[in-house]
């Protein structure tokens, strides 16, 4: 073939190869294993440590709080669940990771009538899934836990 | 005379050559899978399929789920930084529908619309809803946001180059920009906790267990009931995502 043909074909070959070279030597290992992307990044995703640390570690030390949170209300034949399937980190935020112990930073509450209310407050959106009650209505002078025990909310 | 005969026949053949090789080619290359190897798949395993149910009918809008995954994952304080959050939709007697976020919904909601006035009310729990055909991961230039083996969307933060395409791309709204890390964040199925057994954070603090986690290949999960028992729907679903975060009495109003 034509001189100028073969020189051209050459040149392309060569700057092909060696685009081809460089691409391999910055493309990260693990690329392209299971897609178009890093497969090591999986993992990377499993680095966070858990701050919720579940109600079993909560009950392995305050066992009487939690049996006493397990109960559930009889009244007239029935069974109502109530608090009884609450998880104690639900009010009781974490304040630190699962692996440390928590008597670290006990994770104490604010008892006031706003966190009872973040979930109790009358909301037309709540109806038939909760028991609502008005705080504008109920006792106002009061706070929630001077009668009702949050671990056994009922009143016998 | 000679000489140009000679170069016109090269010139057929050299192209009949071509044509016929990629002609035949064409034909061949289907059948290609015959002649590989089959190697044998040292791990067994079936990799799980993570899903996610929300029951419409047991929310009530306490707004646990959205602080418990701050707390989780480390998310940014300031009120437009969410993994997942949750939308009060107010619609009322005369037709208008009033959509309202308050902080994600992390203290909660007021009702601001009268009871007389309201027709009907409800809370929509949002997040991630991890497409099987993300619009995201398509979008994304480098392959920075993927879909796993197991099913789920997340972000490679070493590759992410912080365009935003993806941000502007997923039809949910549920991709940000994280501001100390300087690339794209979102909501993982807390994929540190799933894959130790644990369940994510938002489904661990719902106290009406609204949220239902699980496996979607597993039978047996909590997941598969709640399908079976529920006709449940996912968002947007003209957009054919095949999003992965099922609903239940999911009403027309919900954007």
């Amino acid at each position: 073939m034509a001189k100028l043909i073969f020189r051209l074909l050459l040149s392309f070959v060569v700057f092909v190869g060696i685009f081809m070279v460089i691409q391999d030597f910055l493309t990260p290992e693990s690329f392209g294993k299971y897609g178009h992307y890093r497969a090591n990044a999986i993992d990377d995703n499993k680095l966070v440590t858990p701050q919720y640390k579940g109600e079993q570690k909560c009950a392995s030390c305050h066992e009487d709080i939690y049996d006493l949170k397990s109960e559930t209300m009889e009244f007239d034949e029935d069974e109502y669940i109530l608090h009884s399937n609450l998880k104690c980190e639900t009010c009781h935020t974490p304040k630190i990771d699962a692996n440390t112990d928590c008597k670290v930073m006990p994770p104490k509450i604010e008892s006031t009538r706003e966190m009872c209310g973040q979930c109790h407050s009358y909301q037309v959106s709540r109806k038939n899934k909760i028991k609502m009650i008005d705080l504008a209505d109920h006792n106002v002078e009061k706070n929630c836990i001077e009668c009702h025990n949050p671990h056994k909310p009922w009143i016998e | 005379m000679d000489r140009i005969d000679k170069n016109r026949r090269k010139f057929f053949q050299t192209s009949a050559a071509l044509v016929g090789g990629t002609l035949f080619y064409s034909i061949v290359k289907p059948f290609e899978s015959n002649a590989q190897v089959i190697e044998e798949n040292e791990d067994k395993t079936i990799n799980p399929l993570w899903g996610m149910g929300v029951d419409i009918a047991k929310c009530i809008g306490c707004g646990k789920c959205v602080s418990a995954c701050k707390t989780e994952n480390k998310v940014p304080k300031e009120p437009f930084y969410f993994r997942t959050w949750v939308e009060q939709y107010t619609v009322k007697k005369d037709g208008e529908v009033k959509i309202e976020s308050p902080n994600g919904g992390m203290e909660g909601f007021e009702q601001s619309v009268p009871n007389e006035d309201i027709f009907k009310s409800f809370t929509v729990p949002k997040l991630c809803n991890h497409c099987t055909k993300a619009p995201c991961v398509q979008a994304c230039p480098v392959g920075a946001t993927f879909v796993s083996p197991e099913g789920l969307v997340l972000v490679d933060e070493t590759y992410c180059i912080g365009c935003s395409y993806c941000i502007q791309a997923c039809p949910y709204g549920a991709r940000f920009m994280n501001p100390i890390k300087k690339v794209v964040d979102k909501c993982t199925f807390c994929y540190h906790r799933i894959s130790e057994g644990l369940d994510p954070a938002c489904v661990e603090v719902c106290p009406t267990e609204a949220r239902i986690f699980g496996d979607l290949r597993d039978k047996s999960s909590d997941l598969v009931k709640f399908l079976q028992k529920n006709p449940t729907q996912t968002l947007k679903p003209h957009l054919n995502t095949h999003s992965r975060v099922f609903y239940n009495q999911l009403s027309s109003e919900v954007k």
